[in-house]
C-alpha cells in the first residue's frame, strides 16, 4: 500500500504534522511526492548502516530518477513550477549530500518512518473517533486483528525479501573481492597495498556477517509473527468446530468457511514463500561459509521450525465441511440408515496446490475401530477414493465431496453381538459410534504430507423406528463429549448437566419449529426430568433421558413426539407462541385458577405420546373453578383437521344448556379468534355456482360433560372428535365438497352395513369408524363400541335394543311410534350429532344403495329414523334442486344434541327436549313436528310451503352464508333440541344415480 | 518497514547524559536531609529516577555467535528500572584492568552504550569478554537458567556498595522444613534461592495444567520414605520424614523456572514442549495455603505479581535459540528481543510461549519473571538512603 497516499488522506490535524515534518527537511516534499512510489521501495535503514556502499549508490539513484521525472513533465503551466521546484531541489541534494549520502539514506529513512507513526497515530485516531458509533462485533474486532497481523506478516515477509537481496548483493561483492584479491599464500605480510586489500576484506566479511545475522533474525521475527497468528487461526478454527457441532444440533451459529479459507491460505502462501527463502539461505550458504557462520547454526533450526508449523497448519486445514447427512433429514445430520445414501465433504482450507499433481482423497470407515464387542463393520459400497477437486474458480476451493455413498453391514461383523455373557454387554445399535477419516495425499513444492480429517461420530440405523433413539445418542454425545473421537463414548455415557441440556433441548425446539423453549418450559421439563427444581448443577442421567422410564415411553420419546406433532401440524402455533406446551397438571391449574371463564391454553400432553390437549377453566356460581381438558389430539387426529379449527368449532354440550364452545380466551388473556383468527381454514363463502347444490358443512368437535363428575378429566372428557374421520362416498357418485373444509382424506373406514333380514350384526369398531348397522326385525343388537365411534342403530318395530355404550358414543336409536324403547344410556353419552356426517342406516328395508347412498352434506344432519317406514333424511343431494335441506333430524337420546346450527331455525317451536326426559315424551313432541316435516321430507317441489313454515330454504348455502349456524353466534345459542326420531314418514328413496 | 517504535520515539527524547543523573542523584541526597516529608521525597525522587528511566529503551544487542541466551539475560536485566537504578550507583573501580574484568561496571557501559548510543542495536563484546574471564564461555550454548545464576553471583559478588539492595531485588526467602514422622522432630532450614525451580510434571508424570499448578506442587509437603528415608536424631533411626517448604520472603522480581524437561533412560535430556499457561497477572495468596507460608499479613500484601519478562527458548535440549519478551517498564508495551531485533509485540504472541504438546520447534517460556505491583515501600532500592 502506498504509504504516501495513506499520509494524504489524513485527517488536517495529523497532515499539519506532516508538514511540519517536511517544514525543514532537507528532502523537499516535492521530491516526496514525485517519487512518492520508488522513495518508499527503497531500503533506507539499511543504506544508513555505516560501511555500506548502498547509500551512494541509492543517492546518485536518485538523482537520476528525479531527472527522468524532470524531462517527461511537459510544458504545460501547472507543471511551471513543479518544473522548478523539482530542479531546485536536485541542485540543492546533490550540492548536499553528494559527499555523505549515508546521512542522506539515514533522513530518508527517519522521514519515512517519521511518516508511518503519524500515519498510525491517524489511523488510531480515527478508529476511535467512529468506534463509539457503530461499536462492532467482537469477532469482527477478531478478525480485524487477523487481518492486521496477516497484514503486518505480509510486510515482514517483504522486507526479509528485501533483506536477502542486500545479502545476496554483498555476498557476491565479497565474494568477488576475495576471489580477487584474497591470496592464500605467499607474500602476505610483505605488500602494504595486500594488507590494506585484506583489512577491506574483513570489513567486507564483517558486514556480510552482520546482514546474515539481520536476515536471520528477520526470519525469526518471521516464524514468531506467523506463530502468532496460526495461534489465532486455530483458535477461529476451533470456535468454527464448536459453531459445526452446535449446527449439527440444531444450534444456532455461522459456518461459513469462507474467510477461514481466505486467512489459511494466505497464511500458508506466506509460509511456503518463507521456505523458499529459508532455501535459497541455505544455498547462500553452500557459497560462502566462515568459521561461526551463523547460518550453519541457525538455519537448520529454523527449517526445522518452519517445517513443523507448515505441517501444523496444513494439517488443521483439511477439515470436514459436511459432516455425514442423508439428503431428506437435513435437520439431523448423523444418522445413516444402511442402504441409504447419504454424502459428506472434507475442505483443505489451504488453497494452494500444484495443478500438475493430482491429489487423490480416500474415506475410511471406522479405520481403528474400538475394542467394543459385537461393534457392527461396515463396508463403504460406493468408490471410496476421489480427486481432489481445485474447482474451476479460485473460490471453490479444494474439495472432496462424497456423494451418493451407502453403507453395507460387513457379513461377519455382529458375531459377537448377542453372545454377550457377562460383564457389559454389547452397545445397542443406537449408541455405536462410527467414523469416517478422509486421508489426502498432499504434494505441494516438494512438501509431502499424508493429511487427515475425521467426521464426528455418527450412528447407522438399519430401521427409521431407531431414528429418534440414534437421534438421542448424537445430541448427548455432541454436547458431552470433549473428545470427538471417542467412540467408546456410550460404554460409560457422562451425565449432562441440565443447563447445558436445557439449551441442546430449545435448539430442537428452535430448528423444528423456530421458537425454543422457555424458561418455564424449561423449568417443567426440568421437574419432569429430575423430579425437583433443577440447579445450575443439576445433571441428568443418559438412562434417565433415553430409557423407558416404565410409564411406556423414555423422556425423549414423549420430547420427540411433541417435535414431530409441531413439525407436522403445529409448527406456526408454537413459533406464534400459542401453545403454552410444557406445563403440568398442577400448573396449568394454577395459572388458570385467576382467569375469567373461558380462558383456556394449550399444552402437550404427558401421557399420550405426541399429544396436545387444551383446558379451560369454569368458574360455577358457587364452589371452587372447574377445569377441563380434551382428550389429546394426535398426528393422527390433526391430519385431517387443524388445531386451530378444532378450536374455533370445539362445542361442549351441557345439559339444560345450549352446546357452546368453551374456549373463550388464550391463556393469559387473548380472544379466541385473534389469537387463532389467521390460522383457521378458509371458509367456504360466495361461489354459489358451485356450492349451491350442497349445504355447507364442517367438522367440529363437541363434548359432552358428564353430568356426574364434573371435575373432567381430559381422558374422560369425550369428544366425537373421530367422527370427522368419515367420509361417506356415495357410490360412484364422486361428491366433493365444495369449498369448505378442505376434507383430507380419512383414516377411519366408513363401515356401512346394511343388515339383512335376520341377519344379526355385531361389530365391534375402533375409533374412527363409522358404523352403521341397520338392525333387523326381531334381532336384537349388541354394539359394544369404542370411544369416539358412531354408533346407528335403528331399531326395529317391537325390538327392545339393547345397546351398551361407552361414554361418549354416539348412538343413534330411532324406534318406533308407540315402541318403547329400552335404551341404556351412560351419563354424558353423545349426542348424534356428527357434524352432518352422522349416517345413520335406514332399514333393512331399503336397498343398500340407499344407506351407503347418502351423501355426506354439508351441514346436512341425516337421521335415519328407525321404523318400518323408513325415515330418509336426507335430503340434499337430490339432483341438487330446490330442497337441499331435508327434515332434518337430530336424534336425541338423553342429553343434547350436540350441534345446534346445523337445524333449521324453525324447528325452534319444536319442543325442547330436556336431556335424561322419558322416550315417550320425546316421542310425543316429535309428532307435533310431523306435518312439517312430512311436507319437507317428501315433497321438494313444495318448498315454497315448506319454507314457510319450516324456512328451510332450498338454497341454503344462502342462508348458511348469510347466517353461518356453525360461527358460534348468540342467536344459535338459543337453538332448541330438535327430537329425533321420526315416524311415519313413507320412505323415502334415494338413488345413487339421482346424485350427480 | 518494521523498525521499532521504541527506536522511534529515542529519536525525540531528551538525552541525559549519565554525567547528568549522577549530578541528579546527588542532588537528591543533598534534599532528602532537607525535606522532612518522606511522601514528598518519594514523589521527587520518583520524577528525577523516572526520568532516567526513560531511557530504558528497547535497544538490541547483537549476536556474538552463540550469545541468544547472554542477550536474552541481559536485557531482562537492563530493561528492569530497579535493577539499572543499582546499576547505576555501584562504585566504579579504580584501575583500568579492574574496570575490564568487573562484571557491573562492564555492564552499566553496555546500558549507556546502548541508551545513549544511536543505533538500533550493540554488540556485547567487552561484557563478554569480561565474562569470559569469569569462566562463561563464549560461543557455547548456555542453559538460562544456569546463566541467570552465574550472572547473579558475579554481580552479587563484585558489586560494593548497593549489594544488599541488588539481594531484595532478587532473593526469595525460603524455610525448609523436615518433620519426623514417627516423633516430634524437626528441622527448620532458611534458605534463599534466586528462581524457584518449577516442575511442570508431577511424581507420575502426568503433567500439571498451569503455573498456578506447578506453584502449588511446589510447595505441596513431601513424604520421604523407602530410600530416602532421613535420619532421625530423636529416634536414633531412619524414619519417614515429611519434608515441606515455606515461603517467608518474596522480592521485587521473582524469577521462575520451568523445568522444562526430563531425563530419559538414555541420560539424555528431552524437552517438554507441553502446553503450560502462565497468567499476566499473579497472586500468590490465592495459590498457596496457609500453612505453606511463613510471612506476616504486611509480607503477603505484596504477593501480587504481575508478569515482567518471559525467557523463551526454540528448539530441542541439545541447540536451539533464546529470545526475551519484555514489558518495558516504563511504556508498558511488550517488546520481543531477538538479539539484534527488538519488535514491539502483543500479549496474543507472548502467549505464544505457552508451548504445545505437537510442536516441538516453537518457542516455550523457560524463565518467567514477575514484578511486584505495589512493593512494600515504593522505592526499596532507595529505602535505605533515607
Amino acid at each position: 500500500m502506498a504509504q504516501w497516499q495513506e499520509v494524504q488522506s489524513l485527517a488536517n490535524t495529523y497532515l499539519e504534522q506532516v508538514h511540519q515534518l517536511y517544514a525543514g527537511s532537507a528532502l523537499p516534499m516535492a521530491v516526496r511526492q514525485s517519487l512518492a512510489a520508488w522513495i518508499e521501495s527503497q531500503n533506507w535503514r539499511q543504506a544508513a548502516e555505516p560501511l555500506c556502499s548502498q547509500a551512494r549508490m541509492l543517492f546518485h539513484s536518485l538523482l537520476v530518477v528525479l531527472g527522468e521525472r524532470l524531462g517527461s513533465l511537459g510544458s504545460d503551466r501547472e507543471d511551471f513550477m513543479l518544473k522548478h521546484n523539482l530542479r531546485k531541489a536536485h541542485r540543492d541534494l546533490q550540492a548536499e549530500f553528494e559527499e555523505k549520502p549515508e546521512t542522506f539514506a539515514n533522513l530518508v529513512a527517519n522521514l519515512l518512518q517519521e511518516e508511518r507513526r503519524i500515519l498510525r497515530l491517524g489511523q488510531a485516531g480515527e478508529q476511535e473517533g467512529s468506534a463509539p458509533a457503530p461499536s462492532p462485533a467482537p469477532e469482527s474486532g477478531r478478525e480485524q486483528q487477523i487481518q492486521q497481523r496477516l497484514g503486518d506478516f505480509h510486510r515482514a515477509l517483504q522486507e526479509a525479501e528485501r533483506a536477502f537481496r542486500h545479502l545476496e548483493d554483498l555476498q557476491d561483492a565479497f565474494d568477488f573481492c576475495f576471489k580477487v584479491h584474497y591470496r592464500p599464500d605467499g607474500e602476505r605480510n610483505s605488500d602494504p597495498e595486500y594488507i590494506q586489500e585484506l583489512k577491506s576484506l574483513q570489513d567486507k566479511l564483517q558486514n556480510l556477517h552482520r546482514q546474515r545475522q539481520e536476515v536471520l533474525a528477520l526470519m525469526q521475527q518471521l516464524l514468531r509473527r506467523s506463530e502468532t497468528l496460526q495461534e489465532l487461526l486455530q483458535q477461529e478454527l476451533g470456535g468454527w468446530r464448536a459453531r459445526q457441532q452446535r449446527q449439527c444440533l440444531g444450534g444456532p451459529g455461522d459456518t461459513n468457511l469462507r474467510p477461514l479459507e481466505t486467512w489459511f491460505t494466505e497464511l500458508g502462501q506466506g509460509l511456503f514463500q518463507l521456505r523458499q527463502l529459508l532455501r535459497a539461505l541455505g544455498e547462500l550458504r553452500q557459497k560462502v561459509t566462515y568459521a561461526r557462520d551463523p547460518l550453519v547454526t541457525e538455519t537448520p533450526l529454523l527449517e526445522q521450525r518452519l517445517q513443523e508449523q507448515l505441517t501444523h497448519l496444513l494439517r488443521s486445514a483439511f477439515v470436514v465441511e459436511q459432516q455425514p447427512s442423508t439428503p431428506n433429514a437435513a435437520k439431523r445430520p448423523l444418522v445413516l440408515r444402511t442402504a441409504g445414501k447419504f454424502s459428506t465433504r472434507a475442505r483443505l482450507l489451504v488453497r494452494l496446490h500444484d495443478r500438475n499433481h493430482r491429489m487423490e482423497a480416500r474415506i475410511h470407515i471406522d479405520r481403528d475401530p474400538p475394542n467394543i464387542r459385537g461393534f457392527r463393520r461396515f463396508n463403504i459400497l460406493t468408490s471410496s477414493s476421489k480427486t481432489l477437486l481445485a474447482g474451476d474458480s479460485p473460490q471453490e476451493g479444494l474439495i472432496c465431496d462424497f456423494q451418493y455413498l451407502t453403507l453395507k453391514e460387513q457379513k461377519d461383523s455382529r458375531a459377537g453381538k448377542g453372545k454377550g455373557g457377562g460383564g457389559e454387554g454389547p452397545l445397542v445399535v443406537t449408541e455405536e459410534l462410527h467414523l469416517i477419516t478422509f486421508t489426502l495425499a498432499y504434494a505441494y513444492c516438494g512438501l509431502e504430507l499424508e493429511l487427515e480429517a475425521t467426521t464426528l461420530p455418527f450412528v447407522i440405523i438399519s430401521n427409521n423406528n431407531q431414528f429418534s433413539s440414534a437421534w438421542a445418542s448424537i445430541l448427548w454425545f455432541n454436547m458431552l463429549s470433549s473428545d470427538p473421537k471417542a467412540q467408546q463414548f456410550f460404554s460409560s455415557p457422562p451425565p449432562a448437566p441440565w443447563p447445558r441440556l436445557a439449551e441442546v433441548l430449545s435448539w430442537q425446539f428452535q430448528s423444528v419449529a423456530e421458537r425454543g423453549l422457555s424458561r418455564d418450559n424449561l423449568l417443567m421439563l426440568a421437574k419432569k426430568l429430575l423430579g425437583s427444581k433443577p440447579s445450575l448443577d443439576s445433571t441428568v442421567a443418559w438412562p434417565k433421558f433415553s430409557k423407558d422410564s416404565g410409564s411406556g415411553f423414555s423422556f425423549w420419546a414423549w420430547l420427540d413426539g411433541i417435535l414431530g406433532l409441531l413439525q407436522e401440524h403445529l409448527k406456526q402455533l408454537w413459533k406464534k407462541g400459542l401453545i403454552l406446551g410444557f406445563v403440568s397438571h398442577k400448573q396449568k391449574e394454577k395459572l388458570l385458577k385467576c382467569k375469567r371463564s373461558g380462558t383456556f391454553l394449550l399444552r402437550f400432553s404427558e401421557t399420550v405420546l405426541g399429544g396436545v390437549t387444551f383446558t379451560w377453566v369454569e368458574h360455577p356460581e358457587t364452589g371452587p373453578p372447574i377445569f377441563h381438558a380434551v382428550e389429546p389430539y394426535t398426528a393422527s387426529e390433526l391430519v385431517s383437521l387443524a388445531l386451530p379449527d378444532i378450536i374455533r368449532d370445539y362445542h361442549m354440550s351441557m345439559e339444560e344448556k345450549n352446546p357452546e364452545n368453551p374456549l373463550k380466551f388464550l391463556y393469559p388473556n387473548i380472544a379466541r379468534d385473534e389469537a387463532f383468527g389467521p390460522f383457521y381454514s378458509q371458509r367456504m363463502e360466495g361461489n354459489l355456482s358451485d356450492s349451491q347444490k350442497y349445504l355447507n358443512r364442517r367438522l367440529i368437535r363437541v363434548s359432552s360433560r358428564p353430568p356426574n363428575r364434573r371435575q373432567t378429566e381430559e381422558e374422560l372428557v369425550v369428544a366425537t372428535q373421530d367422527l370427522q374421520m368419515l367420509q361417506l362416498q356415495p357410490r360412484g357418485q364422486g361428491t366433493q365438497q365444495p369449498g369448505g373444509l378442505p376434507l383430507p382424506q380419512p383414516l377411519g373406514t366408513l363401515q356401512v352395513t346394511p343388515g339383512n333380514l335376520g341377519t344379526p350384526q355385531g361389530v365391534t369398531m375402533s375409533p374412527g369408524i363409522l358404523q352403521v348397522t341397520p338392525g333387523n326385525v326381531g334381532t336384537p343388537q349388541m354394539m359394544p363400541t369404542s370411544p369416539g365411534t358412531l354408533q346407528v342403530t335403528p331399531g326395529n318395530v317391537g325390538t327392545p335394543q339393547g345397546v351398551t355404550r361407552t361414554p361418549g358414543t354416539l348412538q343413534v336409536t330411532p324406534g318406533n311410534v308407540g315402541t318403547p324403547q329400552g335404551v341404556t344410556m351412560t351419563p354424558g353419552t353423545l349426542q348424534p350429532r356428527g357434524l352432518g356426517m352422522l349416517q345413520p342406516q335406514p332399514q333393512s328395508l331399503e336397498p343398500p344403495q340407499v344407506a351407503s347412498g347418502v351423501p355426506n352434506f354439508q351441514g346436512t344432519l341425516q337421521v335415519a329414523p328407525g321404523a318400518v317406514g323408513t325415515v330418509q333424511v336426507l335430503p340434499g343431494g337430490l339432483r341438487g334442486d330446490s330442497g337441499t335441506l331435508l327434515g332434518t333430524v337430530a336424534v336425541s337420546s338423553g342429553t343434547l344434541p350436540a350441534e345446534q346450527g346445523t337445524l333449521p331455525a324453525e324447528l325452534r317451536d319444536l319442543e325442547l327436549l330436556p336431556g335424561g326426559r322419558d322416550m315417550q315424551e320425546l316421542l310425543q313432541s316429535l309428532q307435533e313436528l310431523e306435518p312439517g316435516l312430512e311436507a319437507a321430507g317428501l315433497m321438494p317441489d313444495v318448498v315454497p310451503t315448506l319454507e314457510e313454515s319450516f324456512q328451510l330454504s332450498p338454497g341454503s348455502a344462502a342462508l348458511l352464508d348469510q347466517h353461518d349456524p356453525f360461527l358460534p353466534q348468540p342467536e344459535d345459542s338459543v337453538l332448541p333440541i330438535v327430537p329425533s326420531l321420526f315416524t311415519d314418514f313413507p320412505p323415502l328413496h334415494i338413488d345413487p344415480s339421482d346424485f350427480q | 518497514m518494521g523498525q521499532t517504535s521504541g527506536r522511534q520515539e529515542r529519536n525525540k527524547k531528551p538525552e541525559v547524559a549519565p554525567s547528568e543523573i549522577m549530578e541528579a542523584e546527588i542532588e537528591v541526597q543533598n534534599t532528602k536531609e532537607e525535606t522532612k516529608d518522606v511522601k514528598a521525597k518519594n514523589q521527587k525522587l520518583t520524577s528525577v529516577f523516572g526520568l532516567a528511566d526513560l531511557k530504558n529503551e528497547a535497544i538490541g544487542l547483537y549476536n556474538l555467535g552463540q550469545s541468544c541466551c547472554l542477550n536474552s539475560l541481559l536485557q531482562v536485566f537492563l530493561m528492569n528500572i530497579h535493577f539499572t537504578r543499582i546499576l547505576r550507583r555501584i562504585t566504579v573501580p579504580p584501575s583500568p584492568a579492574q574496570r575490564r574484568n568487573n562484571v557491573p561496571y562492564q555492564m552499566l557501559l553496555l546500558l549507556e552504550k546502548m541508551q545513549c548510543g544511536k543505533c538500533k542495536a550493540v554488540g556485547p563484546t567487552d561484557l563478554a569478554c569480561c565474562l569470559s574471564e569469569h569462566r562463561v564461555e563464549l560461543f557455547v550454548q548456555h542453559d538460562a537458567a544456569q546463566l541467570f545464576l552465574t550472572l547473579w553471583n558475579l554481580l552479587k559478588k563484585q558489586m560494593k556498595k548497593p549489594v544488599e539492595e541488588l539481594s531484595d531485588l532478587y532473593t526469595i526467602c525460603i524455610q525448609e522444613h523436615l518433620a519426623c514422622q514417627k516423633c516430634s522432630f524437626e528441622v527448620k532450614n532458611n534458605s534463599t534461592m534466586l528462581t524457584l525451580p518449577l516442575p511442570v510434571l508431577d511424581a507420575n508424570s502426568h503433567r500439571l495444567k498451569t503455573l498456578e499448578d506447578c506453584l502449588q506442587y511446589f510447595f505441596h509437603p513431601e513424604e520421604l520414605t523407602g530410600q530416602n528415608m532421613c535420619f532421625c536424631q530423636q529416634c536414633g533411626r531412619k524414619t519417614t520424614f515429611l519434608q515441606s517448604m515455606k515461603l517467608v520472603h518474596l522480592p521485587q522480581t521473582l524469577a521462575l523456572h520451568l523445568k522444562r524437561f526430563c531425563f530419559e533412560r538414555s541420560s539424555r535430556t528431552q524437552k517438554l514442549s507441553l502446553h503450560l499457561p502462565f497468567p499476566q497477572e499473579l497472586d500468590l495468596r490465592e495459590i498457596l495455603t496457609e500453612s505453606q507460608c511463613q510471612a506476616d499479613d504486611s509480607e503477603k500484601g505484596t504477593w501480587q505479581f504481575e508478569l515482567f519478562a518471559v525467557v523463551a527458548h526454540s528448539g530441542l535440549s541439545s541447540c536451539g535459540h533464546y529470545c526475551a519478551y519484555i514489558r518495558s517498564l516504563t511504556d508498558c508495551k511488550w517488546y520481543c528481543f531477538n538479539d539484534s531485533e527488538v519488535c514491539q509485540v502483543s500479549w496474543d504472541d507472548v502467549k505464544c510461549t505457552y508451548g504445545h504438546s505437537n510442536l516441538y520447534w516453537r518457542e516455550t517460556a523457560y524463565l518467567l519473571f514477575y514484578m511486584k505491583k505495589h512493593p512494600q515501600q515504593p522505592w526499596p532500592g532507595v529505602s535505605e538512603c533515607l
